[in-house]
């Protein structure tokens, strides 16, 4: 070895040095990519599973289903989970234009959640004030979670697919820190529902 | 003796219908209306958002917020039901479960505040500890560097000495 590859090894080995020394300061001050920050939201059956969600429905009958949320946010979040219900007319959430359905909150849930955490939690829902005339149902009330709201929501027989539908959908919103609000966090997950009077 | 039992009945009279006036008028003073509660819902979703704000803070700042977020979730379960009696026109039962909901977040920003000041404090002391240590890993760096440098390159030198061809016997 000439003495200028001498010269160059040693000073590169002291900077390698330097950079090992100096290495748990500057992972306090420097940050680094977090990564991708995303939430998640989903129903399951009531065997827990993505099979066996409830579709045919009937009167006074109780329904389970379960609702989660998952936060991988890489921080706390605040979340906001919105039961809804709606009939065919009713619009979902539009995920383009990041718009909620317009459709009112029937039950609401407030989940805190730390990075990484999941929630989950039954819910169960039955229907009651069921009406069939002609071609046209009337449900005039739903009960969720043992809490009975009066929805007055109508639906014309689908000739198509044989059957009244209605949805029941979640909706999931944060709440943003900056502007102190909550904020629909465009994500939606829902059960299709055909009402019958028999199953 | 006929007056008084007439002065007796006209006061069983004024009693029972005092009385009967008692239960209809009170509760409706007591009732809580719609605007009554939805202003309290909307209050504790007020103060629970703030009080999340405050802790989503003191967690940026460091501090561990899981026991502030367990009261969170307690508050929430409140406003949820609060929402729910609202939503089924049991206004009576949506105030008290909307002020409950106040009530539990109630002095959690000043813990949420408390805790980002012990955190802040420990992130400053931890870098200040890290730095110091790093400084001193530095300046020895710097001083046996410079002693080994100059112990390598005097070895260095008398390796390419003892090399150099020497000239024997020659007359």
């Amino acid at each position: 070895m000439n003495f200028g590859n001498l010269k160059l090894f040693y000073a590169l080995s002291c900077v390698a040095l330097c950079l090992i020394i100096l290495a748990p300061t500057l992972a306090l001050v420097v940050t680094f990519p977090e990564g991708e920050r995303f939430s998640e939201l989903w129903i399951l059956g009531s065997n827990h599973m993505t099979a066996d969600y409830t579709f045919d429905v009937t009167v006074n009958e109780e329904y389970l289903v379960y609702a989660g949320v998952g936060n991988h946010m890489k921080s706390s979040a605040y979340y906001v989970v919105y039961v809804k219900f709606k009939n065919q007319t009713e619009s979902l959430p539009n995920d383009k234009t990041e718009t909620p359905s317009p459709v009112p909150p029937l039950y609401t849930y407030y989940v805190f959640l730390q990075d990484g955490d999941d929630w989950e939690i039954p819910l169960t829902f039955s229907f009651s004030g069921v009406s069939f005339s002609e071609n046209r149902s009337l449900v005039e009330s739903l009960t969720v979670n043992d809490v009975a709201f009066s929805v007055d929501k109508a639906a014309v027989w689908d000739a198509e697919d044989k059957g009244y539908y209605y949805q029941l959908f979640l909706e999931l919103w944060i709440y943003n820190t900056q502007s102190k609000t909550i904020q629909f966090h465009n994500r939606f997950v829902g059960i299709q529902l055909n009402i019958t009077r028999t199953v | 003796m006929k007056r008084e039992t007439k002065s007796h009945r006209s006061v069983a009279i004024c009693l029972t219908v005092s009385m009967l006036l008692a239960v209809w008028l009170v509760p409706t003073c007591l009732a809580v209306d719609a605007n009554e509660a939805s202003v309290a819902i909307n209050q504790a979703e007020r103060d629970l958002g703030l009080a999340f704000a405050m802790v989503a803070e003191a967690e940026s700042a460091g501090a561990d917020v899981s026991a502030l977020l367990n009261k969170l979730d307690i508050a929430g379960d409140f406003l949820s039901e609060a929402k729910a009696a609202f939503g089924t026109g049991d206004y009576e039962n949506a105030n008290p479960l909307a002020v409950d909901c106040s009530h539990t977040v109630e002095g959690l920003a000043d813990d949420a505040a408390s805790l980002k000041l012990d955190a802040e404090k420990a992130q400053s002391d931890r870098l200040l500890f890290t730095a110091m240590w790093s400084g001193v890993g530095l300046v020895l760096l710097l001083v046996l560097g410079f002693l080994g440098w100059k112990f390598l390159k005097r070895r260095y030198f008398r390796r390419i000495l003892d090399m150099k061809p020497q000239v024997e016997g020659a007359q």
